[in-house]
């Protein structure tokens, strides 16, 4: 009988994740964006992984799901944290990982790991949009530019703007009277500001659970390289970015697949 | 004897005129780009109204988020020290008050003569502010003084577990393409709101009586749901945006009376999707010794005049909007020597 694929599926608000492994390592992974139905998005990015390898989506697969939308997907098989996810993922990809920080669409974790790779603390902040990765997209829409550009330009910035980091809505109004200040805020030290804000209400969470080398960072937001420097700036070290950061979680769930599997025959 | 006091908050620009304890006149404008210019407007209404002069003005208080911003004003006090004085007013027997702004909101316990014995206030989150209506409002393309009454017309509320703005539209938004009527939409969110003002005013005990005060509390449906909540029927007066300003006008009489004040437990700090961070100094405790400055690793204390001139420990007000970010909070400082452990009189107080 043919041995049973191990899926990890990461459900995010805005992208779903999913990573293939087989005995060796990882045989493919796929990032799309989430539509309304998240089962429908979780099949589809299977489906995208799968293509890669030849496979179809039948019962030969062990799925764990992880992520916001995990419960809405009724044919995975269990479901695990987000955070443990994300320490798994991350340690398989770097071990000497000691705190992650991960922001997504909607929200931002910081996770602690010992030196075994196990989660020993965590945290989590989903309540409101200051410090994720939609913060990031609207500032991008009010500044017109994309969040590429942005990045580019905060390295230009001489000064920083005041931005808040605790509300997103009086953020915006900030960066709007920034803009049409007389004379105007430089473009540059605006972003550099719009950076800072995301960057020290995260540093917050990072002191609450202990700052200890070496620090990855994974998430969308993590491809933004202005935003990874300011971070470097405040930490004072380089941070460690994994090759595909978006699908960190979803990796860690396809090895607690792995092991679950392991475990069973 | 006349006196006027002027309320800049972020919206709007009230002002009041008192002769001899009476309100002679009062105004209500939009604030503009220019604080300084729409307090002389507000000024200029009211004189116009009343066929008075500048000169004949004794004394002028200024209150609310632009009261720095008031050329001809004498002096200038606190918007919670105002709203506290401006409801005691109108109801003396009240002893807690909310207080519902543009884009704050504030809890605030006083005493029979309507002087503050504690305090919270939010400004770092949108979540909980008139911002929050507008937003909605806009969303639901329905005018802002519409949807309290439009949201008493639900049948059956959406629930909102969210007190983010931002997340909050969305949601919104996706409930509209959904077919939900803007009524339960639109109860939900007032829901969300008072719940979130309920928070606000656990934190400073409520007791008999309560009253409303600010902009949104002439929003009907905002008021039924608070008092739903709280379990107390409010007290509003006739117009409860006014207040700030009256309050303002109240202390020009005072202090043209040479009335002192007492103290109270100020809070700074701030409540957002991600927890309470607020450090607590009892003005009647503290003697503004000066050790905390010296203490606290990151550096948050001033030692200051208050309002009644007398020297008291203050967090700096550029700090305050930041608090969490330099202070771990008490349980992580970590250090052997800090504020609480200096504080002789124990009048500091940390919520995380």
């Amino acid at each position: 009988m043919e041995v049973k694929k191990a899926v990890g599926l990461d459900v995010g608000s805005q992208t779903t994740k999913a990573v293939v492994l087989d005995g060796t390592g990882i045989l493919a992974s796929a990032v799309i964006t989430s539509g309304d139905d998240a089962e429908a998005s979780a099949k589809a990015a299977i489906e995208q992984a799968l293509q890669q390898t030849g496979l179809q989506f039948d019962s030969n697969l062990y799925i764990t799901a992880t992520g916001i939308g995990a419960k809405s997907v009724s044919f995975s098989h269990q479901q695990k944290g987000l955070t443990t996810c994300l320490a798994r993922g991350l340690h398989h990809l770097l071990p000497s990982v000691q705190l992650a920080i991960d922001i997504g669409a909607e929200s931002s974790t910081v996770v602690k790991l010992n030196e075994r790779g196990k989660l020993s603390d965590y945290a989590n902040h989903d309540k409101c949009a200051a410090g994720t990765g939609i913060f990031l997209q609207q500032m991008a829409k009010l500044m017109l530019m994309s969040l590429e550009e942005m990045s580019a330009h905060s390295f230009k910035a001489k000064n920083r703007a005041d931005v808040t980091n605790t509300c997103a809505v009086f953020a915006e109004s900030e960066v709007i009277s920034h803009v049409h200040r007389v004379p105007p805020t430089p473009k540059e030290d605006i972003i550099a500001g719009i950076f800072y804000s995301v960057v020290s209400r995260i540093m917050t969470m990072c002191k609450r659970i202990g700052i200890k080398k070496d620090v990855a960072i994974t998430g969308g937001v993590a491809l933004n390289k202005g935003l990874v420097h300011v971070f470097e700036q405040e930490f004072g070290f380089a941070l460690l970015v994994p090759e595909s950061p978006q699908a960190v979680a979803a990796l860690g769930a396809a090895i607690v697949s792995k092991e679950t599997l392991e475990k069973g025959t | 004897m006349i006196v006027a006091g002027i309320d800049i908050g972020s919206r709007a620009a009230k002002g009041v005129i008192l002769k001899d304890g009476r309100i002679l006149t009062c105004f209500i404008g939009d604030t503009g780009p220019e604080s300084v210019k729409t307090s002389e407007m507000v000024m200029a209404e009211m004189l116009k109204k009343t066929g008075l002069s500048l000169k004949d003005i004794d004394y002028v208080v200024a209150t609310g988020y632009g009261r720095v911003l008031v050329p001809f004003a004498n002096e200038n006090v606190s918007e919670i020290s105002a709203h506290a004085r401006g409801v005691n007013y109108y109801f003396p027997s009240v002893r807690t008050i909310l207080d519902m702004g543009g884009q704050d909101c504030k809890a605030i316990s006083i005493d029979g003569k309507g002087q503050v014995t504690n305090f919270v206030m939010n400004d770092k989150c949108a979540g909980g502010t008139g911002r929050f209506l507008e937003m909605i409002a806009e969303v639901l393309n329905l005018p802002l003084t519409r949807i309290g009454d439009v949201s008493l017309e639900s049948k059956s509320a959406i629930s909102f577990n969210t007190i983010c703005a931002v997340f909050a539209k969305t949601d919104a938004i996706n409930n509209l393409r959904k077919g939900v009527a803007k009524s339960d939409i639109l109860a939900g969110l007032h829901e969300a709101i008072a719940t979130r003002c309920l928070n606000l005013l656990k934190r400073v005990s409520i007791q008999k009586d309560f009253s409303i005060s600010g902009g949104i509390s002439k929003n009907k449906g905002m008021v039924a749901k608070i008092k739903e909540k709280v379990g107390m029927e409010p007290l509003l007066s006739e117009d409860p945006q006014i207040i700030g300003a009256l309050g303002a006008a109240i202390f020009a009489t005072e202090r043209l009376k040479g009335v002192e004040t007492g103290g109270m437990k100020v809070n700074y700090g701030y409540s957002d999707g991600t927890g309470e961070y607020f450090i607590s100094v009892d003005t009647a405790k503290c003697d503004g010794c000066n050790k905390c400055v010296t203490a606290c690793p990151a550096g948050l204390f001033v030692v200051a005049n208050d309002e009644s001139g007398k020297p008291r420990a203050m967090v700096k007000e550029e700090l305050r909007k930041k608090i969490a970010t330099g202070c771990p909070g008490f349980r992580n400082c970590g250090q052997a020597v800090n504020c609480h452990s200096v504080c002789a009189r124990d009048a500091i107080r940390h919520t995380w």
